[in-house]
């Protein structure tokens, strides 16, 4: 087990340096960051002083080495942008992300999966219909609409909720959660929601399919002749056997949403990294692009070891095969 | 980005459904002002950015030693006089009795402390353009100081309306781009002498704001001001719909005729001092034209006089107004807006004469037209993207094939600055509302040794412009100046390379009966000025 974790990270590092010689030369390919955030009136001494000092003359092998070596210790250098370490800029915005989807993927997968197993155990029920026709919506609308429209209804015409922007913050562990307010929960609850509505009709989706094929299962004939409840049946036996399509999907989700929540974070005006990263890219703010994509492949790499680990757990026949 | 697309067909039907309107809540609270923003700044350190919505946000914490008023013109600041004693030498008497929000004396020595502070701790949109004529500051007694140039700098006094004064006590350690973030955007050195002290900001994040009693200007209408970036223009709309803002800037043009019919929000109309300004590459050589068939032209088209003016007159800038920008802007006939320092009254307004054009096309030879690729940034600035695709559609009239090209401005600046197109057109600000900071830059020719020109990018030279623009840079007399960048103005817009199209507008949103304020052709939000309508 240990080898295949050791080995699982060596794959990681090797990810983490091909994305940032990626980032680099595209970055290089589209242009020097200077011309764009350079004032119209500096003249010609001004602007070559300016591109000397952030050390954009170098040839670009130049800046990729020191960029290596600033990396071996532990510096992933400053944002052109907003001068701030990038690791601290990052940091920053962190837990705002971190609550809103873990809010949301938590209620994504507790309620599609409830939904789901339902839909799978009585798929005849006019419920089980509705319920369908439910995920075939969330899957097939963009969920920037789904985003306008909730704030349409809920801020703008009900006035229950705030449009937009994250609440009061309480430090805790030295870090601001926005969660345990209730201010802020009012703030989370629209993003989150929005956030969830895809994620939950892609659970929905595969609980059911998994519990209508286990119910046909001889493992079910036999534990309903053995006298087990239906309700043990499902939350024992059914729950198990579709677990791993969804933790394996779960753990997608969850990266996926950690770094590209793009979309409702900007339309909720939310203050996390998937709002940073698409400022720097508007403005080719190089380290924060490259650190947060590297950042991100480890994320990604960290998040299927974990899967892959959570398998062994529940079906003892990979714990078998990977030992 | 596609996104970006789909959003702005969503705030479409956002903004209809948003019109039918619904009773809007009080302001929050009489005493405090709550503004959704585009943009914020990058850092708290005034000296760090050149960015408009950096100096922005800093003129609600500290003060310019020359203040620019709402058309522009420069006002006294901290600096309540200044005269030139000779060819290099700049006299400048400070406001006496001005206090910092720590309670310390505002004196010559946090000026000469600023002015050297730049240098240092400038980021890469560059604060150092303020202080490129400076070569030495020299402290006659505490309200006094001398400033010698690098050579004759009439112009000085226009540079310093975005120097902003720090303390020389509160920001003394925090002033090496490695100390200065953490200084000023944790609080300590974040010490000013404007109308509001600062209680917490992050990037990206809410600003806020207190007021600060001892103002020299007085005292401000509001106790806390809150300034929230919210970047998407439908968001921050929404959040104005539901109350959670009383005022917010940039209100895109679809929304403004849905808010028409609102009467819960009051819109606000303000001229911007942005031009767009079409360019025509005068090289020899030139990439991006071509003949129809696509085989290479003999000639460089855009050299000649009666191709230039043919683009010209085939632009309608009235439709291009009423139609593409819903009425959001006016048509342009130079590349600074009317009344600034050195605009020209006897430039005629630009006609529009779609056969003349034709006409001119056949007279200069190219009776069956070209075909040219227009380069235009799509996210910059309200409606670049929509003007860009107008000007393609009238060029093709007049015959002209044009392939229209709205990009990324982070792809159209580097391209640009590569000299990779041919025709091609963004938005131009004359922010020190001064002539020398336009022509200076984009009519000079690129000139190294003059330090003009550095905007460039057609190979444009006009030696009487050249001349013009030199004189006018070592004429320290207001009045003489003016008349040679008036005249640099007319010659510039006679040759026609850089061809103005329409000057925008901007749009401020509030709540109706709330706020009331003048706005400010840089397009600035200051609290300051904004009064609650009693």
């Amino acid at each position: 087990m240990l080898g295949f974790i050791i080995q699982r990270l060596l794959q990681a590092s090797v990810v983490m340096a091909v994305m940032s010689v990626i980032v680099f030369v595209g970055v290089y390919a589209i242009g020097n960051p200077i011309e764009i955030v350079i004032p119209p009136d500096a003249p010609q001494d001004i602007r070559a002083e300016t591109i000397r000092r952030f050390g954009l003359d170098l040839p670009l092998w130049q800046q990729y080495f020191i960029f290596l070596s600033n990396l071996v210790q532990g510096d992933f250098g400053r944002s052109f942008i907003y001068n701030m370490p990038v690791l601290d800029l990052i940091a920053g915005r962190l837990p705002a992300t971190l609550e809103l989807v873990m809010i949301s993927i938590l209620t994504a997968t507790v309620g599609g999966v409830s939904l789901g197993v339902y839909a799978g155990y009585r798929p005849d029920s006019w419920l089980s219909r509705l319920i369908m026709a439910l995920s075939v919506l969330g899957f097939s609308v963009p969920s920037f609409w789904v985003g306008l429209i909730l704030i349409l209804t809920f801020a703008v015409n009900l006035g229950w909720l705030p449009a937009g922007s994250r609440g009061e913050v309480v430090t805790v562990f030295g870090v601001g959660w926005s969660f345990l307010t209730l201010n802020g929960l009012s703030h989370i609850l629209l993003p989150a929601l929005n956030l969830a509505f895809f994620k939950l009709a892609m659970m929905i989706r595969l609980a059911r399919a998994g519990t209508r094929e286990v119910m046909l299962t001889d493992t079910i004939k036999f534990a309903r002749a053995a006298g087990i409840s239906e309700g043990r049946i499902l939350r024992r036996h059914v729950l198990k056997l579709i677990a791993i399509p969804i933790i394996t999907v779960f753990g997608l989700e969850l990266g996926s949403t950690l770094a590209f929540a793009v979309v409702t974070e900007t339309i909720f005006s939310w203050p996390g990294v998937g709002k940073l990263i698409i400022d720097s890219i508007t403005v080719l703010d190089r380290p924060v692009m490259v650190a947060y994509l590297i950042l991100t492949a480890l994320l990604f790499v960290l998040i299927n070891l974990t899967v892959d680990l959570v398998y062994a757990v529940i079906d003892p026949r990979m714990r078998a095969r990977g030992a | 980005m596609t996104t970006r697309r789909i959003l702005a067909s969503a705030a479409i039907a956002l903004g209809v459904a948003l019109s039918a309107g619904l009773a809007s809540a009080p302001l929050a609270s009489a005493q405090t002002l709550t503004v959704g923003v585009r943009g914020g700044p990058e850092s708290l350190d005034p000296h760090f950015s050149a960015l408009g919505s950096h100096a922005e946000a800093a003129k609600h914490i500290y003060d310019t030693l020359v203040w620019s008023g709402d058309d522009l013109q420069i006002e006294p600041g901290l600096a309540t006089s200044w005269k030139p004693l000779d060819d290099t030498t700049w006299e400048f008497k400070l406001r006496e009795g001005v206090k910092f929000h720590d309670g310390s004396d505002f004196d010559a020595e946090d000026v000469k402390f600023s002015i050297e502070r730049i240098p240092l701790v400038s980021g890469p949109t560059t604060t150092t353009i303020y202080v490129r004529r400076v070569a030495t500051v020299e402290i006659v007694d505490p309200h006094t100081i001398h400033i010698k140039t690098d050579g004759p700098a009439a112009t000085l006094p226009y540079d310093f309306v975005r120097l902003f004064i720090v303390s020389s006590d509160a920001a003394k350690d925090y002033s090496t781009p490695e100390t200065a973030a953490a200084g000023f955007n944790g609080g300590p050195a974040a010490v000013g002498t404007g109308p509001y002290k600062l209680v917490s900001w992050e990037p990206k994040g809410d600003l806020v704001l207190e007021r600060f009693d001892g103002y020299w200007r007085g005292k401000g209408p509001w106790a806390k001001v809150i300034r929230k970036e919210m970047p998407n223009d439908s968001s921050r709309l929404a959040a104005l719909k539901a109350g959670q803002v009383d005022l917010i800037n940039y209100v895109s043009s679809i929304d403004y005729l849905a808010l028409q019919r609102d009467p819960s929000i009051d819109a606000v109309v303000g001229d911007s001092v942005y031009i767009m300004n079409l360019q025509l590459d005068q090289r020899v050589d030139t990439p991006l034209v071509r003949a129809k068939d696509g085989s290479k032209l003999d000639k460089n088209p855009l050299r000649n006089p009666k191709v230039r003016e043919a683009i010209d007159l085939a632009i309608d800038r009235q439709s291009m107004v009423d139609i593409v920008l819903e009425g959001l802007g006016k048509p342009a006939n130079q590349m600074m807006p009317p009344g600034f320092f050195g605009s020209s009254d006897a430039i005629p307004a630009r006609e529009y004469d779609p056969e003349q054009a034709r006409k001119l096309l056949a007279e200069a030879g190219y009776s069956d037209g070209f075909e040219i690729d227009l380069y235009c940034t799509s996210d910059r600035l309200p409606g670049d993207g929509a003007i860009c695709q107008g000007l393609g559609q009238m060029f093709t009239q007049v015959g002209i094939k044009t392939n229209v090209n709205a990009v990324s401005k982070t792809v159209y600046f580097p391209a640009q600055a590569r000299l990779e197109y041919s025709v091609f057109m963004n938005g131009w600000g004359t922010l020190t509302g001064e002539a020398s900071y336009t022509l200076g830059a984009l009519a000079h020719s690129n000139d190294p040794d003059v330090k003009l020109g550095a905007f460039n990018r057609i190979e444009y030279k006009n030696e009487t412009v050249d001349q013009l623009l030199e004189d006018g840079a070592k004429t320290l007399e207001a009045e003489p100046r003016r008349k040679l960048y008036e005249q640099a103005m007319v010659e510039t817009m006679a040759d026609r390379a850089y061809i103005p199209v329409v000057q925008l507008q901007t749009v401020w949103g509030s709540k109706a009966n709330s706020v009331t304020f003048q706005p400010r052709f840089d397009e600035d939000t200051l609290a300051f000025f904004i009064k609650p309508k009693s």
